[in-house]
């Protein structure tokens, strides 16, 4: 039997949070109330955003910074402030929501294809392989360009793009966590109790991997606002007049020399959140002793 | 063996590639929309399109127009933009030298930028030069290539006015006038990738220089520098290659961003711009030109990590 965080007496598990916690770094620390910040403007913006981010003509097109409009307003006169506001809940919600499916069906998957192996496990993989072989980004607009124009921009679509240029990537580290586990006794016995692939998986492997596929959500969700973002910025994420950064930074491109904050804000506000959560992610990874890996 | 192995290696890339070609082309067979009523324009009649669809053998299945198309493929034979009725080949072509001439501007500035920054950093380990250099690195991984793009725009072109904002490219151009109107998205591109490649060797480097063959070459007397460059470096640069490799294959999708932001004439925008237009074949061409270089990227990196480390040969 695997030894799981719920099996240990209280004392031991609250030691070693307050170990986890030492271990945490103070960059990270910090990131972490920043990421606080941003699910707050997120969940409670829209109670004090000073306009609707979509009404137009709240002041004169391009007015630029001022008392009313912080960040100045748009081309459409809309304030640019409450955009980036609003802006904050669907960036996290498509990031976050779309990278969490990603790492359950990719993890489960691939963990349950190590334990299985043979041939299930094979095609599984090459399959898989296959993907990845897509470039990313290739991958991303063509599942976009195949679900056609009525679909385009809706965020059902883009989480699901999400989940499929992840869940690969995702299945193929896990898979790698149980080839690694499943020699391991305590499988071995469960097996030899005659139990269930499934039960196996969820009560053997997943505790097992659960750091690695921690730190793996933390990496990957990272880097998913830069996808969706970039999806966006291309014309194939969020439609107008969605107030998504990377199309309002894409939309405010021409006004970078008459109201650069309108493009500048949108970006600072992606660059800080994605920053924060990679450094969340190192110092997760720290404190359970393991490398959040990035590669290009 | 070694032999063996690379060819086994190949033979996977091929038949990866041929299963990425169908998955290409049933994406895009998929594409909602009469293809013949975009082409033709809505006042065609019945007739022009039925003649137009049974030209394109648009009502086949889908596997017998892969089988079809795949054979074209395998001929070199693209087909036709539906765009321009130029051929894919030749339409693909001034595209693809221009997004080599790119990729192997940033290339040509990314070794020196990583080789540099992350000697410094490991030398200086623990000091300020190494926490100036992993805040930047973790900034540049951190910022979208669209945003550092027109960041660079806003201050390089905007204000500094030392680059076009803009990389308009024609094929009279001299290597100046091209290197001048690229530079920016070159740095953008470099950026991008260097800031991987940078924290891995920084590692790697901090490794070897605790390493005892390291202390017996300072033990010795050798010169501090010649210790870096002649013992430290070759050996921390061996693992650092597969995240060379790897910004390789990064490069493939990077292009596409950073192309559109720059309205370079390369096969990433070139893949945007047919994507909006819906140009069927200068999609599949150009997403499946796009795995090919994808696949045979990796297919390096895994030979070049076997001929450098022995052990992996054995697999």
């Amino acid at each position: 039997m695997s030894v799981t965080a719920l099996d240990l007496p209280a004392v031991v598990r609250r030691s070693r949070a307050r170990r986890f916690l030492r271990r945490f770094p103070m960059s990270s620390r910090l990131a972490a109330l920043l990421l606080l910040a941003y699910l707050l403007i997120a969940l409670t913006g829209s109670l004090w955003s000073p306009y609707d981010p979509f009404e137009a003509g709240t002041g004169l097109p391009y007015s630029g910074a001022s008392g009313s409009h912080l960040f100045g307003t748009d081309i459409l006169g809309r304030d640019v402030f409450s955009r980036v506001v609003y802006g904050t809940r669907d960036v996290l919600y498509l990031a976050l929501t779309s990278t969490f499916i990603a790492t359950v069906v990719g993890g489960l998957i691939g963990l349950a294809s190590g334990l299985v192996g043979g041939w299930v496990d094979e095609l599984l993989m090459r399959l898989f392989e296959t993907i990845i072989s897509i470039p990313l980004l290739v991958l991303a607009l063509l599942a976009i360009a195949a679900a056609g124009p009525k679909a385009s921009g809706s965020s059902p679509l883009l989480i699901g793009v999400v989940v499929l240029v992840y869940a690969p990537r995702i299945a193929r580290m896990a898979r790698a966590v149980a080839v690694d586990l499943v020699t391991r006794d305590f499988v071995t016995v469960a097996r030899s109790r005659g139990e269930s692939v499934r039960s196996i998986v969820w009560r053997e492997l997943t505790p097992n991997a659960a750091g690695v596929l921690l730190v793996e959500f933390g990496v990957r969700a990272g880097y998913a606002p830069i996808l969706i973002s970039s999806l966006g910025f291309l014309g194939f994420g969020a439609r107008p007049p969605s107030p998504e950064w990377g199309l309002m930074i894409s939309e405010n491109r021409a006004a970078l020399i008459t109201a650069p904050l309108t493009v500048l804000a949108p970006s600072a506000a992606l660059a800080v959140l994605v920053i924060s959560l990679n450094l969340v992610t190192d110092g997760i990874a720290r404190a359970l002793g393991r490398s959040a890996e990035r590669t290009p | 063996m070694i032999l063996r192995l690379i060819a086994q290696r190949l033979a996977l890339a091929v038949g990866t590639l041929l299963v990425v070609s169908a998955l290409v082309f049933l994406f895009t067979s998929v594409l909602p929309g009469d293809i013949a009523e975009r082409v033709l324009g809505r006042e065609s009649s019945a007739q022009q399109r039925q003649i137009f669809r049974k030209h394109l053998h648009l009502d086949d299945p889908v596997w017998k127009r892969y089988g079809v198309w795949i054979g074209d493929v395998a001929r070199g034979d693209l087909g036709r933009s539906l765009v321009n009725n130029e051929t894919v080949t030749a339409t693909i072509g001034t595209s693809a030298k221009n997004t080599l001439f790119l990729s192997v501007f940033a290339f040509v500035l990314y070794l020196p930028v990583t080789l540099v920054l992350a000697t410094l950093a490991a030398l200086f380990r623990g000091k300020l030069a190494d926490s100036v250099i992993s805040v930047i690195t973790l900034v540049g991984l951190s910022v979208p290539e669209f945003v550092l793009g027109t960041l660079l725009i806003f201050g390089f072109a905007v204000h500094l006015s030392l680059a076009p904002a803009l990389s308009i490219v024609n094929p009279g151009d001299g290597l100046f006038t091209r290197l001048h109107a690229t530079v920016l998205p070159a740095v953008t591109l470099m950026v991008a990738m260097a800031v991987y490649a940078i924290r891995m060797l920084r590692d790697n480097l901090i490794d070897v220089l605790d390493s005892e063959y390291v202390r017996m070459a300072t033990l010795k007397g050798v010169p501090r520098w010649r210790v870096v460059a002649r013992h430290a470096l070759p050996n921390a640069v061996g693992p650092a290659l597969n995240v060379t490799a790897l910004n390789l294959t990064y490069l493939i999708g990077g292009v596409v961003v950073v192309e559109s932001v720059f309205s370079y004439p390369g096969l990433g925008k070139m893949l945007v711009d047919s994507i909006s237009v819906r140009d069927v074949p200068v999609v599949e061409a150009t997403a499946l030109l796009a795995s090919a270089v994808y696949i045979v990227a990796n297919l390096i990196a895994d030979v070049l990590a076997m001929v450098l480390n022995p052990r992996l040969r054995t697999a």
